[in-house]
């Protein structure tokens, strides 16, 4: 009987032994946030969030990051966070009162979230701190209610990607006006039986994204919805739909990449990253690039790119003050647009890109003349609900355009009254 | 009896299709897996691919093999995946052999609290976890996986576990007491080998919960990956090609650990255990 005693207790103790070492296998040590402070094992390092591909990380630890650590003597931890996630983790830090991020650089079209929630830091007073020769378009993109939240860091618009053999064979010129892209939709159409030109339908935010270059560049207003130039628009949509890619239903910032490289689509406005991803590294040489098309009233595209913020409760806010100040430096610029191809935020920074990348350097510089920032309104998603609702019920479903726009800028009006007119 | 006979031989002879059809559609995702990760970017960025591997390269491996992204993600998602697995079958087994051992009536709400916690979509309920093991200093660590981790699969555990040892007769632990063997004996040389198959079941199925995991890794992870979040940052970042290696790479411990555990999950354990 002793013997199983002794048995039992000490299965018992490999047990507790093992769940003591188990909370003891953490990698930060003290569970206590006070004594946490006292020691200050942030001390010299300076945490900072991106959302970067490998070759862009090499750029920033190699080229970037050493040139700030050796001027103020402290370490740069880069963590990458996509775009989509930088949300969840502030909000799990901030709600736990322990941020352990110093800064941030985050995509344009994501920001209203941050704000309303309360995760960055007001940048108000560091205003001046943006060098004057910024882009003007630039510095609007960071601000809500008045208040500068944001730094502009890196801007970028989406270009037209197209299948040059494909457009050879059928002896087709990339379009530069509606007229044209629609006699191209026709045309892959009728030669192959299936539409072969994307535009994005998804009824998501890459959508409503698609949705302002059309209407902006029939000289309307997104946010009113139902005034004559998205009335052109829609009207336009529903003419092309029949002749567009089924994958229009499915476009998204991603797949137009996919639809590319497998030539389920042979043109398609996407993000200058599908260069990398489908040319440089799909090898498919032969998908070229340019600044895409114009509207009745003017050529228009969403300016996109990311920003610069400061978390609330950053460890280190006075070092990231700093750090925001050198990434937005005519140096690190210049750094960003030669080893990256990266346009500039400033008009002074001028860099040599790649070779291969010239072309789609180009396009997008030549688009970037025509970007316009997207308004941030505290009803913004009510104006994405209304712009996808019309998509779907006009374009999708073949409801009749002025009718439907009406109803759906009667939304856009109440959410406006709603949230104050702001 | 002639029915028996017809429906046995249609089972006879269905059973070797079922299967093969069974297993190659589970076995093909995994083959366009590992086919993308070893053939040129030419031969999958096509309009229509070959299903054969016809331009073979182990250039994407060699790539991954070579970033140095690959051991810490990796190490992580092992060790957090096995102590998980440990921790889930050593607190799971002693509760499921109680539960399985109580009277009926109080037997059935006790398992089925024990999926209360379940009971909530877990993206509703990680931020709210997430944010108290923040709290504790568990952000990047492998304790605060572990513990999350055990919130999903402890009462998987003891839900398969307790079907387990309910199939164990009381007669048999009460023959070991007659022959001389104490209570936790009885448990550890009597029961506990009987319950190895569903044991082993359990174990499975948390080792690869836990492996694959996602949500709860992407909230409590700052800069310490587990392999699924490499995975999905290739995804992400539209790399066809890192993304299919990282995921065949994700593939083979699950194949190592599901054929090490299946040598326990052997049938008709229980045959004659007891005689009447």
């Amino acid at each position: 009987m002793k013997r199983n005693l002794f048995k039992a207790v000490c299965l018992a103790l490999v047990a507790i032994l093992f769940l003591a070492s188990l909370t003891g296998c953490g990698s930060t040590g003290t569970t206590d946030s006070s004594d946490k402070k006292e020691a200050d094992p942030r001390k010299g390092v300076l945490k900072v969030a991106m959302g970067l591909g490998e070759e862009e990380w090499k750029v920033m630890k190699e080229n970037v990051f050493p040139e700030f650590e050796k001027k103020y003597g402290v370490k740069v931890e880069p963590i990458q966070m996509e775009a989509g996630d930088t949300v969840k983790k502030l909000e799990a830090m901030h709600q736990a009162g322990q941020m352990d991020i110093d800064l941030i650089t985050q995509d344009n079209m994501q920001l209203a979230q941050l704000v309303d929630k309360g995760l960055v830091e007001d940048l108000t007073s560091y205003k001046d701190m943006i060098p004057d020769a910024v882009i003007p378009s630039l510095i609007p993109v960071g601000e809500f209610n008045g208040k500068l939240y944001f730094m502009p860091y890196r801007p970028n618009v989406e270009i037209a990607f197209y299948n040059e053999k494909k457009f050879n064979e059928y002896g087709l010129k990339p379009p530069t006006n509606w007229d044209e892209l629609l006699q191209v939709a026709k045309t892959f159409k009728e030669k192959e039986g299936i539409g072969k030109v994307v535009v994005k339908m998804n009824l998501g935010p890459d959508s409503t994204c698609h949705m302002f270059d059309f209407i902006r560049s029939a000289g309307g207003d997104p946010t009113v919805l139902n005034d004559e130039g998205s009335i052109r628009a829609f009207t336009f949509l529903k003419e092309i739909y029949p002749y567009l890619s089924p994958e229009s239903k499915k476009a998204d910032w991603n797949t137009p990449n996919q639809y590319l490289a497998t030539e389920s689509a042979y043109l398609v406005q996407n993000w200058p990253f599908t260069s990398v991803v489908v040319v440089k590294d799909g090898g498919k040489k032969e998908i070229k690039a340019y600044h895409g098309w114009a509207g009745p009233v003017k050529e228009s595209h969403v300016l996109g790119g990311e920003v610069i913020g400061i978390p609330k409760g950053a460890p280190n806010k006075e070092m990231a003050v700093k750090f925001m100040e050198f990434l937005m430096s005519k140096e690190v610029q210049e750094i960003l647009t030669s080893k990256l191809g990266w346009p500039s935020m400033r008009t002074d920074a001028y860099g040599k890109v790649e070779e291969w990348q010239k072309p789609y350097f180009e396009a997008v510089s030549e688009a970037l003349k025509h970007a316009e920032p997207r308004p941030n309104l505290t009803y913004w998603a009510d104006v994405d609900k209304a712009i996808n609702g019309a998509l779907r019920e006009i374009v999708l479903e073949g409801k009749e355009v002025k009718p439907t726009l009406d109803k759906y800028h009667e939304m856009i009006e109440k959410a406006k009254q709603a949230a104050g007119g702001k | 009896m002639r029915g028996r006979d017809f429906s046995g031989k249609i089972s006879d002879s269905l059973y070797l299709p079922v299967t093969l059809i069974a297993a190659i559609a589970m076995v093909i995702p995994v083959y366009i897996l590992f086919k993308v990760s070893v053939s040129a970017p030419g031969e999958i960025l096509t309009a229509h691919p070959s299903f054969l591997i016809k331009d073979f390269t182990l250039e994407h491996w060699v790539k991954v093999l070579k970033s140095g992204n690959l051991k810490a993600p990796f190490v992580k998602s092992f060790t957090v995946a096995t102590l998980t697995t440990v921790a889930a079958v050593l607190i799971a087994s002693p509760a499921a052999y109680v539960i399985a051992r109580m009277p009926r009536k109080i037997k059935y709400p006790l398992v089925l609290s024990l999926f209360l916690t379940r009971m909530f979509p877990e993206v509703g309920i990680a931020l709210p976890i997430s944010v108290q093991f923040i709290k504790m200093n568990l952000i990047d660590t492998y304790t605060g996986l572990v513990l999350a981790h055990l919130i999903l699969n402890l009462p998987f555990a003891a839900w398969i576990l307790v079907g387990t040892f309910e199939t164990i007769p009381k007669d048999l632990e009460e023959a070991a007491m007659v022959d001389g063997a104490g209570k936790i004996e009885s448990l550890i040389k009597v029961i506990t080998p009987l319950a190895l198959p569903g044991i082993a079941v359990a174990a499975i199925f948390v080792w690869l919960n836990s492996w694959n995991e996602f949500t709860y890794a992407l909230y409590l992870t700052v800069s310490q990956r587990t392999l699924p979040l490499q995975t999905y940052y290739y995804v992400v970042r539209g790399g066809w090609f890192d993304a299919a290696t990282y995921a065949t790479i994700l593939t083979i411990p699950v194949m190592v650990v599901t054929f090490f555990l299946q040598r326990y999950m052997k049938g008709g354990y229980l045959s004659g255990a007891v005689k009447g």
